[in-house]
């Protein structure tokens, strides 16, 4: 049936362009790396070996993705409502800033996860009322208070909790609160699981509960939304604090679930950069959580075998980010499949 | 007294540059209907390619020229997403974000094998034409006046700017008189993305000096809060301009002044112009209205 | 010898991507100088039609002459240029502009970077409304000036342009009994001077009057053209619907009930801020449907939305079975027992992304009987819920899981109404209940509203179809300027006191 038809292919396209857009970014960052003057084939194939050569390789794999899996979410719970929330790097900071702060009080990493949580609820406050009592737009809103909250983190991180042992970090989450490894000698923790629950339990959320149909009505349509009895303002509300609690989380088990340091490190080094890199796999991943998760993996693979990609061909690690760069904007494109289909036939 | 208000003063002038021009690019971009929030990546980019081209040519002005097109190129690129192939307005521009991050980071490697930051040699800079005891005056601030008042003639006394405005308000009026919709509003977006490149060259060749992976700082975001602020106006932008180039000024001011810190811890002061645009943003809502198709795609059914 | 046509359409075939076939092979002709009626119901394919002929929609196939020549429109501009220039329903103004710069834009004079002659194009413009006796303001911004004018302001951009052929779609939907007499005088003087009209229309006696010749098209063909003095209302309307049209509803009397929603002195503000509703007073009983008729644009809209909790209510008191619901939000009135039928379903009613099964509890999703624990959605039993609406109203579809927007827009209408009704609603509010649905589907809404009167529910039932309103309703009100001309029974009045009452103008007699 005709119909049939077009619902399987609303489900396949998807995934197509997100792997076109995949290709794309592996061709054009291939050719960016010869007129660099390196050789694609060996940065390529250092690439490959350093994300899943190995059970190391892979562990890294996992540990790299599980907290742009959690920023993802935030992404996709926003979007799904309608709106931009751009905010999870700032979220992040706090959240990890909260968990070293409970865990220090309490040794638990429950408590670690539960301080991830508040700060996650609390700082999405701000550019959810800005946005439902103000009109801000959220683009606007939660980039500022990213920086904000990049500068006031970094004042209590070089201040109040500086780690009197070791100047190029902060306190330590105590060895008893830190979450178990997933494999010995490696940084997965039990993180990664964490992470993936949260994944299940936002599509459980978005797909199976009355908030979360209300969430992607007021999405797709915030006139009928209205109409059919949904407040938007509500919803709205609700899908910042849900996204902050994943990015809260994010932050937390980075700085609960990481060895050796188990600390925010000098100048948050170790905690910048996931809420765009969550972006990115959100878009990605078609800001579906299972997607997400695919799409979570791959990024995280594209991080940890750049490391390697730098030690073994000698290619700067941050090439990744250009690949990574270019697969977004790839997937930006409207209809990419449709596109590529005409060319080809060409 | 008179020194601080001075160097005051020309501090203010100089920060708001990038930001003023960006705002005028989006500005008139906008008009057209077409949203682009990847400004920041603009910025960035064309600070790291502009500091290329000044040090490959020799030539700062050649570097501001090189950031300019480095703009032009993204523009056409989100132009030929969202205009050609109607495609949404936002994702493009956090894609141009993403890249950025990525194409500077890399690019400070690849091309000054340095890590995170490039000093411009001072040689290659822009060079003041007003010179005071309490600080300089760069052409460029003339330059971002003079491109204002004419982008604001344009838009509102002539065909171009009447055109340009209709596509964005209602681009069907436009497109049943025969005003070819996607042409005006693909100039209007490669002239913002152009504007905020020569913006974004300025950061690296003139003002700062330096190429790091966080040079925008924001500033793309900020104009985009300057242009609401304004009521998508060029002249008034230059008012929100001056007050956001005012706090930025002084944020960077005082981390080059670490004696403040003995008052004021100095990341308290580099949060004031991000705190001073949420503030600013929240109260002119409502007050100002967006052109009517901002940011919708114009298909003819 | 007769004179060749000035326009000639042949064989255009318009088949739309999504495999819609608007029209199947149309010939069309219209002789210089003469007003040509192109009549036909929604859907037929007349604004279709009239689009390729002004250069918005390229056609499928066909070919189309001007003045013996055969042209391609590729733009607008390229049917401008030939001397074809169309007025749009819905008016193509820039809102923030006034007159003079919504006239000139795109003829602007010189290049693009000098400055625009406002001077010059003014005493161009006031020649050319000097020559036509009729005037506009032209330097106030239009979203101030009133529809009629807007109107006038569309014809001159058209005019300005020197266009030989004018076309108008559904002009008069706008405008009063007045407004439409002084349109016809403007056209008439228009061909005094040459120019040649086609005028799209689906309301039979404007075509009666104005028109010399009458194509009428039906399911994208067409069926005749004749000579408007030869023919009659009821022959055109045959033509058009393709049967004797029945014009009654069966219709038993009926007593009616208690008062069921009672409006009290209600003043409600429009989207400018202007009054749009002032001082309403009224009733609706059990077992009655209660008709709001009149030009679109005088508050009916407003007033809905107020009653419907989507529109804030400044002053007065809306009263359903005795409890207080001023200013309740929609999910408490639905649990009250009002239901809604929206004006606009692409953006209202519906929610086009989502499926069918989805839609068919929007406003019901909160409801025990589709929910469990921890606030979650029972799908097996919306989906049940979904299947049973489709099979008691005979809704086309291809499954409860198919997204909305694959249903036609009569099986969609049919959707939202099977849905409100499933609420086992006190009162039923339908807004449009049959704009742009098929004559099928049109048939068996009007029936089963009927049928919800005939079952002691409460219908207030607005509509800008008169004819609707005069079939269905056991009480009416012509609405103007917010307000209620008038509240009488249809068969007490007639046509002419309607006429008058949609102008404002209230019969002392």
């Amino acid at each position: 049936m005709k119909a049939d038809r077009s619902m399987i292919s609303s489900f396949i396209k998807p995934i197509m362009e997100s792997l076109i857009a995949v290709v794309i970014g592996v061709i054009i960052g291939a050719i960016v790396l010869k007129l660099s003057g390196y050789s694609p084939v060996k940065a390529y194939t250092a690439l490959v070996k350093g994300a899943v050569g190995s059970a190391y390789g892979w562990s890294m794999t996992l540990s790299a993705a599980t907290p742009i899996i959690l920023t993802a979410l935030t992404f996709a719970i926003s979007a799904r409502t309608g709106i931009f929330n751009i905010g999870a790097e700032g979220t992040v900071y706090f959240g990890a800033i909260a968990a070293i702060v409970f865990t220090n009080m309490f040794a638990n990493p429950l408590w670690g996860l539960i301080g991830g949580i508040i700060a996650g609820i609390l700082w999405a406050l701000p550019a959810a009322l800005l946005k439902v009592y103000r009109g801000v737009h959220e683009v606007i809103s939660t980039i500022m208070l990213n920086w904000i909250a990049f500068y006031t983190a970094l004042y209590l991180v070089l201040g109040p909790l500086a780690n009197p042992n070791d100047p190029n970090k902060t306190l330590e989450v105590p060895a008893s609160a830190r979450l178990p490894l997933l494999m010995r000698g490696s940084e997965l923790s039990l993180a990664f699981i964490i992470a993936i629950a949260a994944a299940i339990i936002t599509y459980y959320i978005l797909w199976h509960t009355v908030l979360g149909f209300e969430l992607r009505a007021s999405g797709y349509n915030e006139r009928a939304a209205r109409y059919g009895g949904i407040n938007p303002k509500r919803a709205i509300i609700w899908s910042f604090l849900i996204g902050g609690i994943m990015s809260g989380i994010a932050g937390a088990t980075e700085v609960m679930g990481r060895p050796p340091s188990y600390a925010i490190s000098q100048g948050m080094a170790n905690i910048r950069g996931y809420g765009f890199d969550g972006i990115g796999v959100s878009l990605v991943g078609r800001n579906h959580p299972i997607g997400i998760i695919f799409s979570g993996i791959f990024f995280g693979a594209l991080k940890a075998g750049a490391t390697y990609m730098q030690i073994d061909a000698g290619v700067p690690l941050e090439m990744v980010k250009v690949v990574q760069g270019i697969i977004v904007v790839a997937v930006a494109v409207p209809g990419l499949w449709d596109l590529v289909k005409k060319v080809v036939r060409r | 007294m008179i020194d601080m208000i001075v160097s005051i003063l020309l501090g203010s002038l100089t920060a708001m540059v990038p930001i003023v021009l960006t705002s005028t690019g989006a500005v008139v971009s906008e008009r057209a209907g077409v949203v682009n929030i990847g400004y920041e990546g603009i910025l960035l980019m064309s600070a790291l390619f502009g500091a290329m081209f000044a040090e490959m040519s020799g030539s700062p002005w050649i570097g501001l020229l090189g950031g300019a097109f480095v703009g032009m190129l993204l523009g056409m690129l989100h132009g030929a997403i969202t205009v050609y192939l109607k495609g949404d307005h936002i994702i493009p521009g956090i894609g141009v974000n993403i890249l950025a991050l990525g194409v500077v980071a890399f690019g400070i490697t690849a091309i000054w094998g340095t890590a995170g930051q490039h000093q411009v040699p001072s040689n290659i800079r822009i060079q003041p034409i007003i010179n005071t005891p309490y600080g300089g005056l760069s052409p460029m601030v003339l330059i971002t006046f003079i491109i204002v008042f004419l982008t604001h003639w344009v838009l509102f006394r002539t065909p171009l700017g009447l055109r340009i405005r209709a596509v964005g308000e209602n681009p069907e009026a436009a497109d049943a008189l025969g005003v070819n919709v996607e042409r005006y509003r693909f100039l209007a977006t490669v002239y913002g993305a152009t504007l905020a490149g020569l913006g974004g060259a300025y950061l690296s060749v003139d003002w700062l000096g330096v190429v790091t992976k966080e040079i925008s700082s924001g500033r793309g975001f900020i104009a985009l809060a300057n242009m609401v602020f304004s009521g998508w106006n060029p002249v008034r932008a230059l008012i929100g301009g001056f007050i956001f180039g005012f706090f930025d000024n002084l944020s960077v001011w005082v981390r080059t002044n670490p004696a403040i810190s003995q008052v004021v811890p100095w990341q308290f002061v580099a949060t004031l112009p991000y705190i001073v645009t949420i503030i600013i943003v929240a109260g002119i809502i409502g007050k100002v209205r967006p052109p009517k198709w901002d940011g919708k795609p114009y298909k003819r059914e | 010898m007769e004179e060749a046509p000035i326009i000639e359409m042949r064989g255009i075939v318009k088949i739309y991507p999504d495999g819609t076939k608007a029209l199947k092979g149309v010939d069309f002709s219209v002789k210089q100088g003469e007003i040509h009626g192109l009549l036909g119901e929604n859907g037929a394919g007349k604004t279709t039609l009239m689009k390729i002929l002004s250069g918005m929609l390229p056609p499928t196939d066909g070919k189309i002459y001007v003045k013996g020549k055969e042209v391609k429109f590729r733009s607008p501009a390229d049917a401008l240029a030939n001397g074809i220039g169309m007025v749009h329903q819905h008016f193509t103004l820039v809102e923030v502009f006034d007159a003079l710069h919504n006239i000139i834009l795109g003829m602007e004079g010189h290049g693009h970077f000098s400055k625009i002659d406002v001077e010059k194009a003014r005493k161009k413009l006031q020649d050319l409304m000097n020559e036509l006796n009729f005037q506009v303001p032209l330097d106030v911004p239009v979203e101030t000036l009133p529809v009629g004018v807007q109107q006038r302001i569309e014809i001159l951009k058209v005019l300005y342009r020197n266009v030989d052929v004018l076309i108008l779609d559904e002009p008069t939907s706008v405008l009063t009994p007045i407004e439409v007499k002084e349109l016809f005088d403007v056209l008439r003087t228009l061909k005094s001077q040459g120019k040649t009209i086609i005028f799209i229309s689906h309301k039979l006696r404007e075509v009666m009057e104005i028109t010399d010749r009458v194509t009428v098209l039906r399911k994208g063909e067409v069926i005749g053209t004749v000579n408007t003095s030869e023919a009659t209302p009821q022959l055109l309307a045959r033509m058009m619907v393709g049967r004797d049209v029945v014009l009654r509803i069966q219709k038993p009397p009926k007593k009616p009930g208690e008062p069921i929603l009672r409006v009290e002195n209600l003043w409600v503000k429009g989207d400018r801020g202007e009054d749009a509703v002032r001082g309403l007073t009224f009733e609706v009983k059990a077992g009655e449907i209660f008709g709001i008729a009149g030009v679109e644009g005088n508050g009916q809209t407003e007033l809905i939305e107020a009653i419907t909790g989507l529109r804030k209510i400044e002053k007065g008191r809306v009263i359903l079975n005795g409890k207080d619901i001023t200013g309740r939000p929609p999910k408490e009135l639905y649990n009250l027992g009002v239901a809604h039928i929206p004006e606009d379903r692409t953006h209202m009613g519906l929610v086009l992304d989502m499926t069918v099964a989805e839609n068919s509890v929007l406003g019901l999703h909160w409801r025990r009987e589709f929910t469990g624990m921890l606030n979650s959605i029972k799908w097996v039993r919306v989906k049940k819920h979904a299947e049973e609406l489709i099979k008691k109203f005979d809704i086309i579809a291809p499954g409860v899981d198919a997204p909305v927007k694959s249903l036609s827009g009569g099986n969609q209408q049919k959707l939202i109404v099977a849905r409100e009704v499933s609420k086992e609603p006190l009162l039923i509010v339908a807004s449009q209940p049959t704009r742009g649905v098929d004559v099928a589907s049109t048939e068996y809404i009007r029936n089963y509203l009927v049928k919800l009167r005939n079952e002691n529910k409460a219908v207030l039932l607005v509509s800008a179809d008169l004819d609707e309103v005069l079939q269905l309703s056991d009480r009416m009100a012509i609405m103007y300027e917010g307000q209620f001309v008038g509240i009488v029974k249809p068969e007490e009045v007639t046509e002419e006191q309607i006429g008058l009452m949609m102008g404002g103008i209230k019969d002392e007699s």
